[in-house]
Protein backbone atom coordinates (compact mmCIF):
# COMPACT_ATOMS: atom_id res chain seq x y z
CA UNK A 1 0.00 0.00 0.00
CA UNK A 2 1.65 3.16 -1.11
CA UNK A 3 -0.09 5.35 1.44
CA UNK A 4 2.51 4.52 4.08
CA UNK A 5 5.25 5.71 1.81
CA UNK A 6 3.42 8.97 1.05
CA UNK A 7 2.78 9.64 4.73
CA UNK A 8 6.35 8.85 5.66
CA UNK A 9 7.57 11.35 3.12
CA UNK A 10 5.20 14.03 4.40
CA UNK A 11 6.45 13.60 7.95
CA UNK A 12 10.17 13.21 7.30
CA UNK A 13 10.26 16.10 4.82
CA UNK A 14 8.74 18.25 7.56
CA UNK A 15 5.63 19.20 5.57
CA UNK A 16 3.35 18.24 8.48
CA UNK A 17 3.81 18.05 12.24
CA UNK A 18 1.25 15.31 12.80
CA UNK A 19 -0.63 12.99 10.49
CA UNK A 20 -4.12 11.72 11.39
CA UNK A 21 -4.75 8.25 10.08
CA UNK A 22 -6.06 4.92 11.33
CA UNK A 23 -4.39 1.96 12.92
CA UNK A 24 -5.60 -1.31 14.28
CA UNK A 25 -5.69 -2.08 18.00
CA UNK A 26 -7.06 -5.39 19.29
CA UNK A 27 -9.19 -5.84 16.21
CA UNK A 28 -10.63 -2.32 16.23
CA UNK A 29 -9.70 0.26 13.65
CA UNK A 30 -9.18 3.52 15.53
CA UNK A 31 -7.77 6.90 14.56
CA UNK A 32 -4.19 7.69 15.52
CA UNK A 33 -1.87 10.64 15.25
CA UNK A 34 1.47 9.74 13.66
CA UNK A 35 4.37 12.09 14.39
CA UNK A 36 8.09 12.16 13.89
CA UNK A 37 8.63 10.60 17.32
CA UNK A 38 6.81 7.38 16.55
CA UNK A 39 7.68 6.79 12.91
CA UNK A 40 7.97 3.05 13.44
CA UNK A 41 4.25 2.88 14.13
CA UNK A 42 3.64 3.96 10.57
CA UNK A 43 3.73 0.42 9.28
CA UNK A 44 0.45 -0.18 11.12
CA UNK A 45 -1.37 2.52 9.14
CA UNK A 46 -4.37 1.14 7.31
CA UNK A 47 -7.84 2.11 6.21
CA UNK A 48 -11.06 0.18 6.55
CA UNK A 49 -14.79 0.49 6.68
CA UNK A 50 -15.13 2.45 9.90
CA UNK A 51 -15.16 6.18 9.40
CA UNK A 52 -14.44 8.70 12.11
CA UNK A 53 -14.68 12.42 11.73
CA UNK A 54 -10.98 13.29 11.50
CA UNK A 55 -11.71 16.92 10.63
CA UNK A 56 -13.28 17.48 14.02
CA UNK A 57 -10.14 16.12 15.65
CA UNK A 58 -8.11 18.50 13.47
CA UNK A 59 -10.16 21.44 14.76
CA UNK A 60 -9.52 20.32 18.36
CA UNK A 61 -5.78 20.16 17.67
CA UNK A 62 -5.82 23.57 16.03
CA UNK A 63 -7.57 25.02 19.06
CA UNK A 64 -4.74 23.93 21.32
CA UNK A 65 -1.83 24.60 18.95
CA UNK A 66 -2.87 27.24 16.43
CA UNK A 67 0.20 26.90 14.21
CA UNK A 68 0.23 23.16 13.87
CA UNK A 69 0.34 21.60 10.41
CA UNK A 70 -1.84 18.53 10.06
CA UNK A 71 -2.04 15.77 7.49
CA UNK A 72 -5.30 13.92 7.05
CA UNK A 73 -6.56 10.83 5.27
CA UNK A 74 -9.36 12.14 3.10
CA UNK A 75 -12.23 10.31 1.48
CA UNK A 76 -14.68 12.32 -0.63
CA UNK A 77 -16.81 13.26 2.36
CA UNK A 78 -13.75 14.34 4.37
CA UNK A 79 -12.66 16.54 1.48
CA UNK A 80 -16.07 18.22 1.37
CA UNK A 81 -16.07 18.89 5.08
CA UNK A 82 -12.53 20.29 4.92
CA UNK A 83 -13.65 22.68 2.16
CA UNK A 84 -16.57 23.77 4.28
CA UNK A 85 -14.43 24.30 7.39
CA UNK A 86 -12.07 26.46 5.32
CA UNK A 87 -15.03 28.61 4.28
CA UNK A 88 -16.11 29.06 7.87
CA UNK A 89 -12.57 29.93 9.00
CA UNK A 90 -12.21 26.96 11.30
CA UNK A 91 -9.16 25.55 9.57
CA UNK A 92 -6.44 27.16 7.49
CA UNK A 93 -5.95 25.50 4.09
CA UNK A 94 -2.21 26.25 4.20
CA UNK A 95 -1.85 24.11 7.28
CA UNK A 96 -3.63 21.02 6.03
CA UNK A 97 -2.29 18.35 3.68
CA UNK A 98 -4.57 15.58 2.46
CA UNK A 99 -3.81 12.07 1.29
CA UNK A 100 -6.76 10.81 -0.71
CA UNK A 101 -8.23 7.36 -0.40
CA UNK A 102 -11.06 6.39 -2.66
CA UNK A 103 -14.54 5.51 -1.54
CA UNK A 104 -15.70 3.08 -4.17
CA UNK A 105 -13.66 0.03 -5.15
CA UNK A 106 -12.02 0.14 -8.53
CA UNK A 107 -9.29 -1.83 -10.25
CA UNK A 108 -7.22 1.33 -10.41
CA UNK A 109 -6.94 1.60 -6.64
CA UNK A 110 -7.13 -1.50 -4.54
CA UNK A 111 -9.03 -0.53 -1.43
CA UNK A 112 -12.51 0.98 -1.33
CA UNK A 113 -13.81 1.65 2.12
CA UNK A 114 -17.00 3.14 3.39
CA UNK A 115 -19.60 1.94 5.82
CA UNK A 116 -22.26 3.04 3.33
CA UNK A 117 -21.09 0.84 0.46
CA UNK A 118 -24.14 -1.30 1.13
CA UNK A 119 -27.36 0.61 1.79
CA UNK A 120 -28.87 0.40 5.27
CA UNK A 121 -31.57 -2.16 5.86
CA UNK A 122 -35.02 -0.94 6.87
CA UNK A 123 -37.28 -3.34 8.75
CA UNK A 124 -40.92 -4.04 7.96
CA UNK A 125 -42.42 -2.21 10.96
CA UNK A 126 -40.42 0.90 10.20
CA UNK A 127 -41.60 0.86 6.59
CA UNK A 128 -45.19 0.62 7.73
CA UNK A 129 -45.17 3.26 10.46
CA UNK A 130 -42.10 5.38 9.85
CA UNK A 131 -39.77 6.46 7.09
CA UNK A 132 -37.55 4.18 5.02
CA UNK A 133 -33.83 4.98 5.25
CA UNK A 134 -33.20 4.71 1.53
CA UNK A 135 -36.24 6.44 0.10
CA UNK A 136 -35.80 9.34 -2.29
CA UNK A 137 -37.13 12.65 -0.85
CA UNK A 138 -39.30 13.41 -3.90
CA UNK A 139 -40.84 9.97 -3.76
CA UNK A 140 -41.61 10.57 -0.09
CA UNK A 141 -43.47 13.80 -0.83
CA UNK A 142 -45.42 12.14 -3.64
CA UNK A 143 -46.40 8.91 -1.96
CA UNK A 144 -48.04 10.29 1.18
CA UNK A 145 -50.28 13.28 1.83
CA UNK A 146 -49.59 15.94 4.48
CA UNK A 147 -51.14 14.25 7.49
CA UNK A 148 -49.67 10.84 6.73
CA UNK A 149 -46.20 12.27 6.22
CA UNK A 150 -46.48 14.25 9.44
CA UNK A 151 -47.51 11.27 11.53
CA UNK A 152 -44.68 9.19 10.06
CA UNK A 153 -42.09 11.81 10.86
CA UNK A 154 -43.54 12.23 14.36
CA UNK A 155 -43.23 8.48 14.88
CA UNK A 156 -39.56 8.71 13.98
CA UNK A 157 -38.84 11.80 16.07
CA UNK A 158 -40.65 10.54 19.14
CA UNK A 159 -37.96 7.88 19.57
CA UNK A 160 -35.31 10.56 20.16
CA UNK A 161 -33.55 10.32 23.54
CA UNK A 162 -31.76 13.66 23.16
CA UNK A 163 -28.30 12.12 23.40
CA UNK A 164 -26.85 14.95 21.23
CA UNK A 165 -24.92 12.29 19.32
CA UNK A 166 -25.86 13.77 15.97
CA UNK A 167 -24.47 17.13 17.00
CA UNK A 168 -21.37 15.82 18.77
CA UNK A 169 -20.15 13.74 15.86
CA UNK A 170 -21.06 16.12 13.04
CA UNK A 171 -17.81 17.36 11.43
CA UNK A 172 -19.25 20.79 10.61
CA UNK A 173 -20.88 21.52 13.97
CA UNK A 174 -18.45 23.78 15.79
CA UNK A 175 -20.50 26.38 17.69
CA UNK A 176 -19.21 26.90 21.22
CA UNK A 177 -22.68 27.86 22.41
CA UNK A 178 -25.10 25.47 20.80
CA UNK A 179 -28.64 26.73 20.46
CA UNK A 180 -29.90 23.22 21.12
CA UNK A 181 -28.75 23.66 24.69
CA UNK A 182 -30.37 27.06 25.10
CA UNK A 183 -32.91 26.83 27.90
CA UNK A 184 -35.59 29.03 26.38
CA UNK A 185 -35.60 27.22 23.03
CA UNK A 186 -35.41 23.60 24.10
CA UNK A 187 -36.70 22.94 27.57
CA UNK A 188 -33.96 21.12 29.50
CA UNK A 189 -34.60 18.07 31.56
CA UNK A 190 -37.67 16.73 29.75
CA UNK A 191 -38.06 13.52 27.85
CA UNK A 192 -39.36 12.90 25.25
CA UNK A 193 -37.42 15.74 23.70
CA UNK A 194 -39.29 18.79 22.42
CA UNK A 195 -40.26 17.09 19.17
CA UNK A 196 -40.19 18.11 16.41
CA UNK A 197 -38.63 21.43 17.43
CA UNK A 198 -35.31 19.84 18.33
CA UNK A 199 -34.89 18.20 14.94
CA UNK A 200 -36.26 21.08 12.94
CA UNK A 201 -33.91 23.53 14.69
CA UNK A 202 -31.00 21.25 13.90
CA UNK A 203 -32.16 20.85 10.30
CA UNK A 204 -32.38 24.63 9.89
CA UNK A 205 -28.87 25.02 11.22
CA UNK A 206 -27.65 22.40 8.77
CA UNK A 207 -28.81 24.52 5.84
CA UNK A 208 -25.71 25.52 3.93
CA UNK A 209 -23.51 23.33 6.16
CA UNK A 210 -24.39 19.67 5.85
CA UNK A 211 -22.00 17.81 3.56
CA UNK A 212 -23.90 14.51 3.62
CA UNK A 213 -21.37 12.27 5.30
CA UNK A 214 -23.97 10.18 7.13
CA UNK A 215 -22.17 10.05 10.48
CA UNK A 216 -25.25 11.45 12.26
CA UNK A 217 -27.41 8.55 11.15
CA UNK A 218 -24.69 6.12 12.22
CA UNK A 219 -24.54 7.71 15.67
CA UNK A 220 -28.29 7.86 16.36
CA UNK A 221 -29.25 5.14 18.85
CA UNK A 222 -32.91 5.35 17.78
CA UNK A 223 -32.32 4.87 14.03
CA UNK A 224 -33.94 8.13 13.00
CA UNK A 225 -33.40 8.71 9.24
CA UNK A 226 -31.41 11.91 9.77
CA UNK A 227 -29.44 11.62 6.55
CA UNK A 228 -32.68 11.67 4.59
CA UNK A 229 -33.86 14.80 6.38
CA UNK A 230 -30.60 16.64 5.80
CA UNK A 231 -30.51 15.43 2.19
CA UNK A 232 -33.84 17.17 1.70
CA UNK A 233 -32.40 20.30 3.34
CA UNK A 234 -29.49 20.19 0.91
CA UNK A 235 -31.89 19.78 -2.00
CA UNK A 236 -33.86 22.83 -0.95
CA UNK A 237 -30.69 24.88 -0.61
CA UNK A 238 -29.33 23.71 -3.94
CA UNK A 239 -32.55 24.28 -5.86
CA UNK A 240 -33.48 27.64 -4.32
CA UNK A 241 -30.02 29.16 -3.83
CA UNK A 242 -27.91 27.04 -6.19
CA UNK A 243 -25.38 26.38 -3.41
CA UNK A 244 -23.80 23.03 -2.68
CA UNK A 245 -21.78 22.98 0.58
CA UNK A 246 -18.27 21.68 0.23
CA UNK A 247 -18.16 22.01 -3.55
CA UNK A 248 -15.97 25.07 -3.66
CA UNK A 249 -14.87 27.89 -1.45
CA UNK A 250 -17.99 30.07 -1.64
CA UNK A 251 -19.70 31.18 1.51
CA UNK A 252 -23.15 29.94 2.42
CA UNK A 253 -26.03 32.17 1.25
CA UNK A 254 -27.35 32.35 4.81
CA UNK A 255 -24.26 34.23 5.92
CA UNK A 256 -24.37 36.98 3.32
CA UNK A 257 -26.49 40.00 4.16
CA UNK A 258 -27.37 42.74 1.73
CA UNK A 259 -27.02 40.86 -1.54
CA UNK A 260 -29.66 41.15 -4.22
CA UNK A 261 -32.17 38.33 -4.02
CA UNK A 262 -34.56 37.35 -6.75
CA UNK A 263 -36.97 35.38 -4.55
CA UNK A 264 -40.59 36.46 -4.25
CA UNK A 265 -42.91 35.72 -1.31
CA UNK A 266 -45.34 32.99 -2.25
CA UNK A 267 -48.98 34.01 -2.77
CA UNK A 268 -51.30 32.91 0.00
CA UNK A 269 -53.92 30.98 -1.88
CA UNK A 270 -51.74 28.45 -3.67
CA UNK A 271 -53.17 24.95 -3.60
CA UNK A 272 -52.28 23.03 -0.46
CA UNK A 273 -52.89 19.29 -0.54
CA UNK A 274 -55.52 18.21 1.91
CA UNK A 275 -57.08 21.68 2.07
CA UNK A 276 -60.84 21.60 1.86
CA UNK B 1 2.34 17.58 21.15
CA UNK B 2 0.78 14.27 20.34
CA UNK B 3 -2.64 12.88 19.76
CA UNK B 4 -3.74 9.33 20.36
CA UNK B 5 -6.95 7.45 20.93
CA UNK B 6 -7.54 5.03 23.76
CA UNK B 7 -10.42 2.56 23.62
CA UNK B 8 -12.25 1.87 26.85
CA UNK B 9 -15.62 0.92 28.30
CA UNK B 10 -18.19 3.40 29.59
CA UNK B 11 -18.28 3.45 33.40
CA UNK B 12 -21.93 4.37 33.86
CA UNK B 13 -24.64 1.73 33.52
CA UNK B 14 -24.34 -2.02 33.23
CA UNK B 15 -24.53 -2.11 29.41
CA UNK B 16 -20.86 -1.34 28.92
CA UNK B 17 -20.71 0.54 25.60
CA UNK B 18 -17.30 0.90 23.94
CA UNK B 19 -15.90 4.42 23.95
CA UNK B 20 -12.84 6.02 22.43
CA UNK B 21 -11.05 8.73 24.37
CA UNK B 22 -9.28 11.44 22.41
CA UNK B 23 -6.05 12.15 24.31
CA UNK B 24 -4.17 15.30 23.29
CA UNK B 25 -0.87 15.98 25.06
CA UNK B 26 -1.68 13.43 27.72
CA UNK B 27 -5.04 14.91 28.68
CA UNK B 28 -8.46 13.57 27.75
CA UNK B 29 -10.15 16.04 25.46
CA UNK B 30 -13.34 14.42 24.21
CA UNK B 31 -15.21 11.14 23.89
CA UNK B 32 -16.23 9.28 20.77
CA UNK B 33 -18.11 6.00 20.35
CA UNK B 34 -16.14 2.94 19.28
CA UNK B 35 -17.71 2.03 15.94
CA UNK B 36 -16.59 -1.57 15.71
CA UNK B 37 -17.70 -2.57 19.21
CA UNK B 38 -20.56 -5.07 19.00
CA UNK B 39 -22.46 -3.90 22.10
CA UNK B 40 -23.21 -0.35 20.99
CA UNK B 41 -22.23 -0.38 17.28
CA UNK B 42 -21.02 3.18 17.24
CA UNK B 43 -23.83 4.79 19.28
CA UNK B 44 -23.75 6.31 22.76
CA UNK B 45 -26.22 7.80 25.20
CA UNK B 46 -25.78 11.28 26.62
CA UNK B 47 -23.94 9.98 29.70
CA UNK B 48 -21.43 8.20 27.50
CA UNK B 49 -20.82 11.25 25.32
CA UNK B 50 -19.77 13.27 28.39
CA UNK B 51 -17.41 10.85 30.13
CA UNK B 52 -14.50 13.23 29.61
CA UNK B 53 -16.15 15.91 31.75
CA UNK B 54 -15.99 14.17 35.09
CA UNK B 55 -12.52 12.67 34.71
CA UNK B 56 -10.73 16.00 35.01
CA UNK B 57 -13.40 17.82 37.00
CA UNK B 58 -12.31 20.12 39.83
CA UNK B 59 -15.23 18.78 41.87
CA UNK B 60 -13.72 15.33 42.36
CA UNK B 61 -12.97 14.38 45.96
CA UNK B 62 -9.33 14.03 46.95
CA UNK B 63 -9.64 12.98 50.60
CA UNK B 64 -12.39 11.36 52.67
CA UNK B 65 -14.67 13.87 54.41
CA UNK B 66 -16.45 13.51 57.76
CA UNK B 67 -19.36 15.73 58.77
CA UNK B 68 -18.78 17.45 62.10
CA UNK B 69 -21.15 20.15 63.37
CA UNK B 70 -22.89 20.28 60.04
CA UNK B 71 -19.71 20.96 58.02
CA UNK B 72 -17.52 18.55 56.12
CA UNK B 73 -13.96 18.25 57.46
CA UNK B 74 -11.04 16.55 55.72
CA UNK B 75 -10.01 13.22 57.26
CA UNK B 76 -7.72 10.29 56.60
CA UNK B 77 -8.87 6.89 55.38
CA UNK B 78 -8.36 5.29 58.80
CA UNK B 79 -10.43 7.95 60.55
CA UNK B 80 -13.22 7.61 58.05
CA UNK B 81 -13.36 3.82 58.23
CA UNK B 82 -13.32 3.87 62.05
CA UNK B 83 -16.10 6.45 62.08
CA UNK B 84 -18.27 4.35 59.73
CA UNK B 85 -17.66 1.10 61.61
CA UNK B 86 -18.50 2.72 64.97
CA UNK B 87 -21.75 4.14 63.61
CA UNK B 88 -22.77 0.84 61.99
CA UNK B 89 -22.24 -1.00 65.29
CA UNK B 90 -24.09 1.64 67.31
CA UNK B 91 -27.10 1.55 64.96
CA UNK B 92 -27.13 -2.23 64.92
CA UNK B 93 -27.12 -2.34 68.72
CA UNK B 94 -29.71 0.40 69.26
CA UNK B 95 -32.19 -0.33 66.48
CA UNK B 96 -31.46 -3.85 65.30
CA UNK B 97 -29.76 -5.04 62.12
CA UNK B 98 -32.79 -4.35 59.90
CA UNK B 99 -32.33 -0.60 60.37
CA UNK B 100 -29.37 -0.64 57.96
CA UNK B 101 -29.74 -0.86 54.18
CA UNK B 102 -27.10 -1.13 51.43
CA UNK B 103 -27.36 0.01 47.80
CA UNK B 104 -24.92 -1.41 45.24
CA UNK B 105 -24.43 -0.07 41.73
CA UNK B 106 -23.31 -0.88 38.20
CA UNK B 107 -20.42 1.53 38.46
CA UNK B 108 -18.42 -0.89 40.65
CA UNK B 109 -17.19 -4.32 39.65
CA UNK B 110 -19.11 -7.58 40.09
CA UNK B 111 -16.63 -8.69 42.73
CA UNK B 112 -17.18 -5.53 44.76
CA UNK B 113 -20.94 -6.01 44.45
CA UNK B 114 -20.60 -9.55 45.79
CA UNK B 115 -18.51 -8.29 48.68
CA UNK B 116 -21.08 -5.64 49.55
CA UNK B 117 -24.01 -8.04 49.67
CA UNK B 118 -21.97 -10.59 51.66
CA UNK B 119 -21.09 -7.86 54.14
CA UNK B 120 -24.76 -6.89 54.46
CA UNK B 121 -26.07 -10.41 54.88
CA UNK B 122 -23.31 -12.05 56.95
CA UNK B 123 -21.79 -9.20 58.95
CA UNK B 124 -24.67 -6.80 59.51
CA UNK B 125 -27.24 -9.54 59.43
CA UNK B 126 -30.00 -8.04 57.28
CA UNK B 127 -31.31 -8.72 53.79
CA UNK B 128 -31.91 -5.03 52.97
CA UNK B 129 -29.62 -4.96 49.95
CA UNK B 130 -30.67 -3.69 46.52
CA UNK B 131 -29.21 -2.46 43.23
CA UNK B 132 -29.51 1.02 41.74
CA UNK B 133 -30.74 -0.37 38.42
CA UNK B 134 -33.82 -1.86 40.08
CA UNK B 135 -34.99 1.55 41.22
CA UNK C 1 -32.13 37.59 4.44
CA UNK C 2 -35.67 37.27 5.81
CA UNK C 3 -37.06 36.00 2.58
CA UNK C 4 -34.19 33.52 2.23
CA UNK C 5 -34.93 32.03 5.62
CA UNK C 6 -38.72 32.05 5.23
CA UNK C 7 -38.57 30.38 1.83
CA UNK C 8 -36.29 27.72 3.24
CA UNK C 9 -38.50 27.05 6.25
CA UNK C 10 -41.63 26.90 4.10
CA UNK C 11 -40.02 24.16 2.01
CA UNK C 12 -38.81 22.31 5.10
CA UNK C 13 -42.25 22.38 6.73
CA UNK C 14 -43.72 21.08 3.50
CA UNK C 15 -41.37 18.10 3.69
CA UNK C 16 -42.38 17.34 7.27
CA UNK C 17 -46.08 17.63 6.44
CA UNK C 18 -47.01 21.00 7.97
CA UNK C 19 -47.39 22.82 4.68
CA UNK C 20 -49.05 26.17 4.28
CA UNK C 21 -49.02 27.40 7.86
CA UNK C 22 -46.31 30.04 7.39
CA UNK C 23 -46.75 33.09 5.17
CA UNK C 24 -44.66 36.16 4.44
CA UNK C 25 -46.02 39.47 3.18
CA UNK C 26 -44.34 42.86 2.76
CA UNK C 27 -46.71 45.57 4.03
CA UNK C 28 -45.90 49.17 4.89
CA UNK C 29 -47.49 50.84 7.91
CA UNK C 30 -49.44 53.11 5.60
CA UNK C 31 -51.25 50.27 3.82
CA UNK C 32 -53.92 49.62 6.41
CA UNK C 33 -56.47 48.17 4.02
CA UNK C 34 -54.06 45.60 2.65
CA UNK C 35 -53.10 44.57 6.20
CA UNK C 36 -56.73 43.90 7.12
CA UNK C 37 -57.28 41.92 3.95
CA UNK C 38 -54.20 39.74 4.45
CA UNK C 39 -55.02 38.97 8.08
CA UNK C 40 -58.62 38.04 7.31
CA UNK C 41 -57.68 35.82 4.38
CA UNK C 42 -54.96 34.00 6.30
CA UNK C 43 -57.21 33.44 9.31
CA UNK C 44 -59.84 31.91 7.01
CA UNK C 45 -57.26 29.68 5.37
CA UNK C 46 -55.94 28.39 8.70
CA UNK C 47 -59.44 27.82 9.97
CA UNK C 48 -60.17 25.69 6.94
CA UNK C 49 -56.96 23.73 7.43
CA UNK C 50 -57.91 22.74 10.93
CA UNK C 51 -56.00 22.84 14.20
CA UNK C 52 -52.27 22.37 14.40
CA UNK C 53 -51.53 18.69 14.99
CA UNK C 54 -49.08 19.62 17.77
CA UNK C 55 -49.44 21.64 20.96
CA UNK C 56 -50.19 25.27 20.21
CA UNK C 57 -46.89 26.65 21.52
CA UNK C 58 -44.65 24.27 19.59
CA UNK C 59 -44.62 25.40 15.98
CA UNK C 60 -44.53 28.92 14.61
CA UNK C 61 -48.01 29.63 13.32
CA UNK C 62 -49.15 32.83 11.72
CA UNK C 63 -47.58 35.48 9.59
CA UNK C 64 -44.66 37.84 9.75
CA UNK C 65 -45.38 41.45 8.73
CA UNK C 66 -42.85 44.13 7.98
Amino acid sequence: MNIIHQVEQLITQDKVDIFLGYKELDGHLIPHGFTRDNLDELKELQTGENRYSLEKIATHLTEKHPDIRIGIIARDCNQRSLNLLYTWNQLNPDQIETVNVNCCPSPLKLHGDCSYLEPKQTGAFKKEHGIDFNIDPDVLVDSYDNNERFSRWMYEFSKCIKCYGCRNICPVCFCTECSLEHASLIEPGTLPADIPIFHLVRATHMAGRCIDCGLCEDACPSHIPLRLLYREVNEIVSSVFDYRPGDGMEKSPFTIIGDKVVLEPKPMDFQVEGEK
Amino acid sequence: MDCKFVPSVCSYCGTGCGVLFEVIDGKINSTLPLKSYPVNQGKLCIKGWNLHEYINSFMRLKTPLIKEDGKFQKATWDEAIDHCAANFQKNKQDFGPDSIGVLVSAKITNEENYLAQKFTRAVIGTNNVDHCARL
Amino acid sequence: MTIKRITFIQELLKFIGLEGRLHLEWISSAEAQKYVQVVTDFTEKIRKMGPNPLRADSILEGEIIL
